[in-house]
């Protein structure tokens, strides 16, 4: 595996999407390769951190598995502040939680970071003969967003470490010989302490390096 | 002074009382609320039927609550004290929570004046001559005491230290109103807008009840124009008692004849257990829209509300509103503190690490105290919610007795199966931080073997009465191999060897220091082992505190009662009450000496079975 230090990504990644859709499940077949038939509904969020190898890079993801519960919405933001990806679950048996996806993603556009890495899930693909949403429709709606969409299954893990892979194949990399203007020790940034990230200067990736307690600023 | 004969007069009551209410308006409202619950619990089919489910429309918390918690206002005068309020009792039996004080049922001895040395019983005052138990005392409760609902309670002492197979979430979620189950149900919890809508119901599911919830809503606010406030209604054998806080309804209907004073904590804890996970901000909701439905921000959480109910049956710190910390070596213990008290210093609001139920060390932030009822309501939520052990958690929870206004945000971490870390803060940013402060903890607490002492305490129990020192001198210096270790030999010298039990016909004990605002009970031992009869002595216990805080009599010093299961004494101090259940047959005299000998041991072994020197919790 060729990563230079320099390729040590860490990404904040965040998972949004209706409550029972699969955020959790998909993050537990990611994270632990486990897969629970009675996955209890997460409060407020819940956090890991997996690392991937891609063919250039090493990317730890450090994973904000949000609640879909209602009461939560609100707080959201508090968890997907400067987050270099989302995942926005959906059920393909629920129309409820497509509309619900799309909400999502609607809230994420307006907040105007324009190089967030989104994917759009369709999950519980397994569950064909109760499908409510085609993949046609949902394809559709991401190509139009500039989102990639995927179907999964966190049951068969069909699909699970690909959109995980694909994101972190999809994240900005790090160009310091480029811009090394761009690379600013600061100290380690709070969840979200940078909301007027989305400066068109800085693509403002909320990664710090866990080990060296910095911050990264890369210019665009 | 009574005899020690244990009189036994039956439970039933005279049905001649009159309603002592002298409002006209009130006997009024009473036949009406009378009429209301026999066409409740028997003609259930007047019941409308259930409007169909109303899609949960988008009122997201963040309707009313900015999530950033310094910015919100405190609301003012959304919960009267309940001081004016108006008992109803239905006549036909009342008088069941007078009976425990007044009736000649139990040996009473109710003494105003309490003993004055610190150390114990001022000795063996009375008789000590026991005759037995009389044949018709109170019956055995059967049916009561173990119904499927509440489950039984779990063996090991009331601290839960051994877990039933108990499974929390709700049952039976396709009875309703119209269900012969339903109704046979001995403890039903509802909570209800005071439109009516359903919020919550223990059994069965709240849509389907939107019926009988309507109902209830018509009682209370039939009552309520009245310019009364309902609280407590008898029908038959069932109790039924009204909680209202503000918008929010809270009812619980029961035949389980724990006095109504309990109910009513009982319901005041299921409140506050939804202002945890919700806040007080809620009100907001129905002031802009009073049909407003609240189940859809309650999804979830139904583990959470069964659980807290379940422990009112057998954890004593939703009577006490006192906390038990884990039996530990003070120097364990100090080690776990110190490292907390860093961290408090530090920004972090509280620092709590905790085994189940059981607190291992606390620590607050300069002037910042911890109400026991919030930490029992916030243990609750953490323990029955399956999501916080999968992974480190970091999400908004309100401490209703600090500030039931604003959220706090929690960071929640299992270092092992039962023991875990909560660092409460109102910084909505702190999360990284708190991580790292975790990993420092957990560092501290594995290189000063505290997880390991928590684990084998755990499996050893606390304090053991076949263990109270026989000599009453008093013991120096650690105890730690008392309480974790061997036991001493039985003094076979002792006179008053028990036959189960501990010395003397002790089978168990609950000290609660008032300056501490913590209990120890001892654990279950022979005789009180089964599930039945723990949550029996439970039930006994959680009377005989009601009775020794009774508002209008005042606070009673000391009571010395016999019935055909225990004798049961208790003692009240400045400094603790002692609450303690002998054999029936044990010997008065001796059963005091022998409280006189608990209150020393518990002082000897202070040091390990309390939190001291924390910041004190002063309420
Ligand atoms: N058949 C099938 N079931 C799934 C799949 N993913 C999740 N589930 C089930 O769907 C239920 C909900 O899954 P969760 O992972 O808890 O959903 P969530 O999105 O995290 O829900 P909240 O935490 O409440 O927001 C669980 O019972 C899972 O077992 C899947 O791919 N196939
Ligand atoms: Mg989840």
């Amino acid at each position: 595996m060729a990563t230079s230090a320099r390729n040590n990504l860490n990404a904040k990644l965040v998972l949004l999407g209706d409550m029972g859709a699969g955020k959790s499940s998909l993050v537990l077949r990611f994270v632990k390769g486990q897969f629970l038939d009675f996955q209890e509904s997460t409060i407020g969020a819940a956090f890991f951190s997996q690392t991937l190898a891609v063919s250039d890079a090493t990317v730890k993801f450090e994973i904000w598995d949000t609640a879909g519960q209602e009461r939560y919405h609100s707080l959201a933001p508090m968890y997907y502040r400067g987050a270099a990806a989302a995942i926005i679950v959906y059920d393909i048996a629920s129309i409820d939680s497509f509309a619900r996806a799309k909400t999502w993603v609607q809230e994420l556009q307006k907040q105007g970071n324009p190089n967030l890495v989104m994917a759009l899930a369709g999950n519980k693909a397994d569950l064909e003969e109760k499908r409510k949403v085609t993949a046609d429709e949902a394809r559709l709606y991401a190509e139009e967003n500039g989102l990639f969409f995927m179907e999964t299954s966190a049951k068969t893990a069909a699909n699970v470490n690909e959109i995980f892979y694909e994101i972190a194949k999809r994240l900005p990399r790090a160009q310091p010989s480029q811009n090394p203007a761009g690379m600013v020790l600061v100290d380690r940034p709070a969840v979200g302490s940078q909301a007027s990230a989305c400066c068109s200067r800085y693509h403002f990736f909320s990664y710090y390096h866990s080990d060296l307690n910095f911050l990264i600023l890369f210019a665009k | 002074m009574s005899s020690d004969d244990a009189h036994s007069s039956s439970s039933e009551h005279d049905s001649t009382d009159q309603n002592p209410n002298p409002s006209t308006s009130i006997d009024q409202s009473l036949d009406a609320i009378e009429g209301q619950l026999t066409s409740i619990s028997l003609n259930h089919r007047n019941s409308p039927l259930p409007e169909p489910p109303i899609p949960p429309p988008h009122h997201g918390i963040g309707d009313t609550l900015p999530s950033d918690a310094h910015s919100q206002v405190e609301e003012v005068g959304a919960v009267e004290k309940s001081g004016s309020d108006v008992e109803v009792e239905n006549s036909v039996s009342r008088g069941e929570g007078v009976l425990w004080r007044n009736s000649s049922d139990v040996e009473g001895e109710v003494e105003g004046q309490g003993s004055p040395s610190s150390s114990g019983y001022a000795g063996g005052k009375g008789t000590s001559s026991s005759s037995g138990v009389s044949g018709s005392g109170i019956e055995e409760i059967s049916g009561d005491e173990v119904d499927q609902g509440e489950g039984g309670i779990r063996s090991g002492s009331f601290g839960g230290s051994v877990d039933s197979e108990w499974v929390p979430g709700k049952r039976h979620v396709n009875e309703d109103d119209a269900s012969v189950s339903w109704r046979k149900r001995k403890k039903h919890f509802f909570v209800l807008s005071h439109s009516g809508k359903p919020i919550y119901s223990r059994y069965g599911d709240e849509h389907r009840l939107a019926g009988f919830s309507a109902t209830l809503q018509a009682i209370i606010s039939f009552v309520e124009n009245g310019g009364d406030r309902v609280k407590l209604v008898r029908a038959g054998k069932h109790q039924v008692v009204f909680l209202v806080k503000g918008p929010i309804y809270l009812v619980c209907i029961s035949c389980t004849e724990e006095p109504h004073e309990s109910l009513n904590e009982q319901l005041e804890l299921l409140y506050g257990q939804m202002i945890l996970i919700l806040t007080k901000s809620i009100n907001r909701c129905f002031e802009k829209n009073p049909k407003f439905d609240m189940t859809p921000l309650l999804g979830g959480t139904d583990a959470v509300f069964s659980s807290l109910i379940h422990s009112y049956s057998w954890n004593p710190a939703t009577f006490l509103h006192a906390y038990s910390c884990l039996p530990l070596a003070y120097p364990t213990r100090q080690a776990a503190g110190a490292i907390l008290q860093d961290v408090a210093e530090s920004g972090v609001l509280f620092a709590i690490l905790m085994c189940k139920h059981k607190v291992i060390s606390l620590v607050g932030a300069q002037k910042a105290s911890l109400h026991p009822d919030d930490m029992l309501l916030l243990a609750n939520f953490v323990m029955s919610s399956e999501s916080f052990r999968t992974s480190e958690s970091f999400s908004p929870i309100c401490l209703p007795r600090y500030n039931p206004m604003a959220f706090l945000y929690a960071y929640v971490y299992y270092l092992d199966a039962d023991t875990y870390l909560m660092l409460l803060t109102a910084n909505p940013d702190a999360f990284y931080r708190l991580k790292d402060w975790r990993i420092r903890i957990e560092m501290v607490l594995l290189k000063s073997n505290v997880l390991n002492e928590a684990q084998r305490s755990m499996l050893d129990g606390g304090m053991h009465v076949e263990d109270l020192p026989v000599d009453p001198s008093p013991r120096s210096g650690s105890l730690s191999s008392h309480l974790g270790q061997p036991r001493p030999p039985p003094d076979s010298a002792d006179r008053c060897k028990a036959l189960l039990g501990g010395p003397c016909g002790l089978w168990h004990f609950i000290y609660r220091s008032i300056y501490l605002d913590q209990y120890v009970s001892s654990e279950f031992s022979s005789p009180i082992n089964t599930p039945k009869q723990q949550k029996r002595l439970y039930r006994a216990y959680q009377k005989l505190y009601t009775s020794m805080h009774d508002r209008e009599l005042g606070p009673h010093k000391t009571q010395f009662r016999r019935d055909n299961n225990y004798v049961l004494l208790c003692w009240v101090t400045q400094d603790f009450e002692l609450y303690a259940a002998f054999d029936p047959l044990a010997d008065k005299a001796l059963a005091i000496k022998t409280c006189n000998r608990v209150c020393q041991w518990v002082k000897d072994v202070e040091n390990e079975v309390f939190l001291l020197g924390a910041s004190p919790f002063s309420w």
